[in-house]
């Protein structure tokens, strides 16, 4: 019977790989993202009453049938959720291969369709706001597909998910901005204790919000490397939070009529939304409730739709205290991926050291992946920051870190090669064309976009002093701060092949 | 026929001898096995004798020893994950570098002709490039996850930096590295095998590739280049044709195949537990060569052959191992006995 149901789950796997294409969800040649692993080792157990003989199974055209007990009895068919592929070692990181039902275009659809969606729990809820969050880079990849403007592709979007029912259309810049504060207060903090006790594991700080690197870091490396990862939550799950616990308050509704979709360059945030950490029992929801990629835009826009015929309607601005300029799409400097080392090392250079508006000079290691930056102070390297894309240099880390020779206080990891605008499922180049010209297209936008000054920004001042009972209070802690953990591999005997 | 004569057996593991690997003197041998050790082997006395043995490296079988070109580096790739490194430095044989990254069975690895880069590959699909970043430092380079199924063999091209993987998803695969942005890239696919691709051995050029597989079959590959002069019309730089097939030698899953660049000579080892010798015929066609069959052991080893390697000095001596355990050194000579 185990190996029956294991051969289920590879027929399954395979097909629900076929099902899950639409010619889409392959990688592109920069080869270096993490892959999904061979086998599949959800264990699965058979509910089965005792008989003397044995089971016999007879495989039918739609499924199988144990037909020990003289009837036929159709077997359960097995069922791969996120949540399974989150608690199993089997894969490094398995989004682009499994059939992500709750988490796909159609689904998204039917709830625009329905104003109804099933939650994991297999209740039936009616949504009465449909809100919509969208992140910099699938916007960019958006308008570069179809020859926009990235504040053209942020109004065009925001038409057409209005035009299927939603009721909200958001940037996601206060939840950036509030994740890099976090950050910065993180790793002082860090920096503190790694000085009282440099054996505590807390330096170098590694950036959390790659879903990809946290999921790898928690299969792979378990224990050795979870005490590096920051804690806060990325800029998806804090978006979450503000949505579900903030907007529907001062909405006043319950948080589960409020169905929440983020677009996202990477198909590793279906499974960081998916993640236990961010449902809640009380609230009887996900902070997101469902991720779709630039990929999946493209083909909901079908072939012969262009985005650029679409309506343009301007971002909403549903929160009470107005972030001061005008709603948009906005950059954090240093990287496509969020800005994480820049804004660290700026922080930390002014409160460590008094370097007010240090420059940063980004030297490039044995590749373009991998970069590094220093402040010197009296001739002394003070502060080592670098930036790690890819999963070559992912490993580089790892291993230098295994040997004590790592010699930084903050990474920022991203598991894209090129980071978030070079993501997983963000729109392929056109036939004949070059990724690597369109990364670098995408990066030249995303410079081009207005910058974002988080410790600036009022309305995410204004969320710490009235939301969250200010800056270092324990409801902050709990509201945008998260947890890993270690998952055990298990290795089992049917799936070695020499 | 020729005549392969046996000069020593010699028991060397517990369980399965995997792999042997000639030291670039010619003098020394590694091997390793089952029992999770390394055993270097040089002449006293007119025979084979063991040198050292190295153990503690390991947790799980090791699968392949390979010599660095300078002679001063052992790598080995084991079922426990990793690759070790060994040097001499002080003195006796140690480990001093673990690369570490691949998610299971570690199945092959191969160093570059300069030394200065290592590769691995195995069952988690993928094949891997290390460099030699100074003593005892090994940087990754680059993960090629071009292959759909286990890798088999990983073997550099004999004069550059071009790396053929072997795999069961019945190709070959070539890469390279990109010189203007530094990234590895997969620059051809060979496809014609029915079955696993076991090993492959590039011939002195590195013009031509030879591969075995479990279809039973044994294919010469040959490099055509732009504006070659057989008007073969191409699109990338250059094309790798299968220019012979050598079927219906071998009865059961070839294993390995070794390609002497002395001697030109090709030992294939084989599941029906028989080393076959193959030399190219002298009116042979570059575009459509010929191979003949010069000599067929048979009952070399009493199990499965898992590795057959040339002297690097072109004596003709011939060293195999075999799932029973078994080294056994053979010199290839002229004639019937």
């Amino acid at each position: 019977m185990v190996e029956l149901s294991n051969i289920c789950i590879s027929l399954f796997r395979e097909s629900s790989r076929i099902t899950s294409t639409h010619g889409a969800l392959q990688l592109t040649d920069l080869d270096d993202f993490i892959t999904p692993s061979q086998e599949c080792i959800k264990p699965v157990k058979i509910e089965k009453t005792k008989t003397k003989t044995g089971a016999k199974i007879k495989i039918g055209q739609d499924g199988y049938f144990d037909v020990s007990n003289g009837r036929q009895q159709k077997l359960q068919k097995v069922e791969i959720t996120l949540a399974d592929c989150l608690a199993c070692s089997g894969c490094i990181t398995s989004a682009e291969s499994v059939l992500v039902t709750k988490q796909s275009q159609e689904e998204l659809l039917r709830v625009f369709a329905e104003k109804k969606f099933t939650n994991n729990k297999g209740v039936v809820q009616d949504v009465s706001l449909i809100v919509i969050s969208l992140s910099p880079q699938p916007v960019l990849s958006l308008a570069a597909r179809y020859g926009l403007t990235a504040e053209e592709a942020t109004t065009k979007l925001t038409g057409y998910f209005k035009s299927l029912g939603a009721h909200l259309v958001l940037d996601m810049t206060v939840a950036e901005d509030l994740s890099l504060l976090e950050a910065q207060q993180e790793f002082l903090q860090r920096y503190q204790d790694h000085q009282n006790d440099p054996t505590s594991k807390k330096l170098p700080m590694l950036a959390s919000s790659c879903p990809g690197w946290v999921c790898y870091a928690e299969k792979t490396h378990g224990n050795f490397i979870l005490p590096y990862i920051s804690t806060t939550k990325s800029p998806q799950q804090i978006m979450g939070t503000l949505v579900k616990q903030y907007l529907s308050s001062i909405r006043q509704l319950s948080p589960a009529e409020i169905y929440h979709v983020t677009v996202m360059p990477c198909y590793d945030k279906k499974l960081e939304a998916s993640r236990e950490d961010f449902y809640s029992d009380i609230l009887n929801c996900h902070d997101v409730d469902c991720v779709i990629t630039a990929i999946e835009l493209e083909q909901m826009l079908g072939t012969d739709k262009s985005l650029s015929e679409v309506e343009s309607v301007p971002l909403d601005c549903p929160w009470p205290e107005s972030p001061g300029a005008a709603p948009a799409l906005r950059r954090h400097g240093g990287s496509g991926s969020g800005g994480y080392a820049d804004h660290v090392f700026t922080y930390a250079a002014e409160v460590l050291f008094g370097e007010a508006n240090a420059k940063l000079v980004y030297k490039n290691l044995r590749n373009p992946d991998f970069r590094e930056v220093t402040l010197e102070k009296d001739g002394k390297e003070v502060l080592k920051f670098a930036i790690a894309n890819g999963f070559r240099n992912i490993q580089n880390l790892v291993q230098k870190l295994k040997r004590g020779k790592s010699p930084y206080h903050y990474v920022e990891v991203m598991a894209c090669p090129s980071g978030c605008l070079n993501g997983g499922a963000q729109v392929r180049p056109a036939p004949g064309d070059n990724s690597r010209e369109l990364v670098s297209q995408l990066q030249d936008m995303y410079s081009r976009l207005p910058p974002a000054a988080p410790a600036d920004n009022k309305l995410a001042l204004q969320l710490y002093a009235d939301w969250l009972h200010g800056r270092h209070s324990d409801k902050a802690r709990a509201t945008l701060h998260t947890a890993y953990h270690a998952l055990e591999k298990n290795d089992i005997a049917l799936n070695i092949k020499w | 026929m020729d005549n392969l004569k046996l000069t020593q057996t010699i028991p060397a593991h517990k369980g399965i001898a995997w792999n042997l690997s000639w030291h670039p003197s010619g003098n020394t041998f590694a091997s390793c096995g089952e029992d999770k050790t390394i055993k270097l082997w040089s002449k006293e006395g007119g025979s084979w004798a063991a040198k050292a043995v190295l153990m503690d490296g390991h947790q799980r079988a090791i699968r392949q020893v390979a010599w660095s070109p300078c002679g001063n580096l052992l790598a080995s790739a084991s079922f426990d994950a990793t690759t070790a490194i060994w040097d001499k430095k002080s003195g006796q044989f140690e480990c001093n570098a673990t690369l570490e990254g691949h998610e299971n069975e570690v199945k092959s690895v191969a160093w570059s002709p300069s030394g200065m880069l290592l590769a691995t590959c195995g069952r988690d699909k993928s094949v891997w490039i290390w460099e030699v970043a100074g003593d005892d430092e090994y940087e990754c380079e680059a993960v090629l996850n071009a292959h759909h199924q286990d890798v088999k063999k990983v073997v550099w091209h004999p004069l550059s930096e071009i790396l053929a993987s072997a795999s069961y998803d019945n190709t070959v695969k070539l890469y390279k590295e990109e010189i203007h942005d530094n990234e590895w890239n997969c620059i051809a696919t060979l496809q014609s095998h029915e079955s696993t691709v076991w090993s492959l051995a590039f011939d002195p050029t590195g013009e031509r590739l030879a591969t075995c597989s479990d279809d039973k079959t044994v294919k010469i590959w040959k490099q055509y280049r732009p504006h070659n002069p057989e008007g073969l019309v191409m699109e990338k730089d250059a094309v790798w044709k299968c220019v012979c097939t050598l079927s219906g030698y071998h009865t059961r899953c070839i294993y390995d195949i070794a390609w002497c660049h002395k001697t030109g000579l090709i030992a294939t080892a084989c599941g029906d537990d028989v080393i076959r010798i193959f030399a190219e015929t002298e009116d042979s066609d570059p575009n459509a060569p010929t191979f003949e069959l010069v000599c067929t052991k048979f009952n070399a080893h009493s199990q499965d052959v898992n590795c057959v390697a040339w002297n690097p000095l072109g004596n003709r001596e011939l060293i195999s191992c075999s799932d029973d355990g078994e080294i056994k050194v053979w010199n290839l000579q002229d004639g019937e006995d």
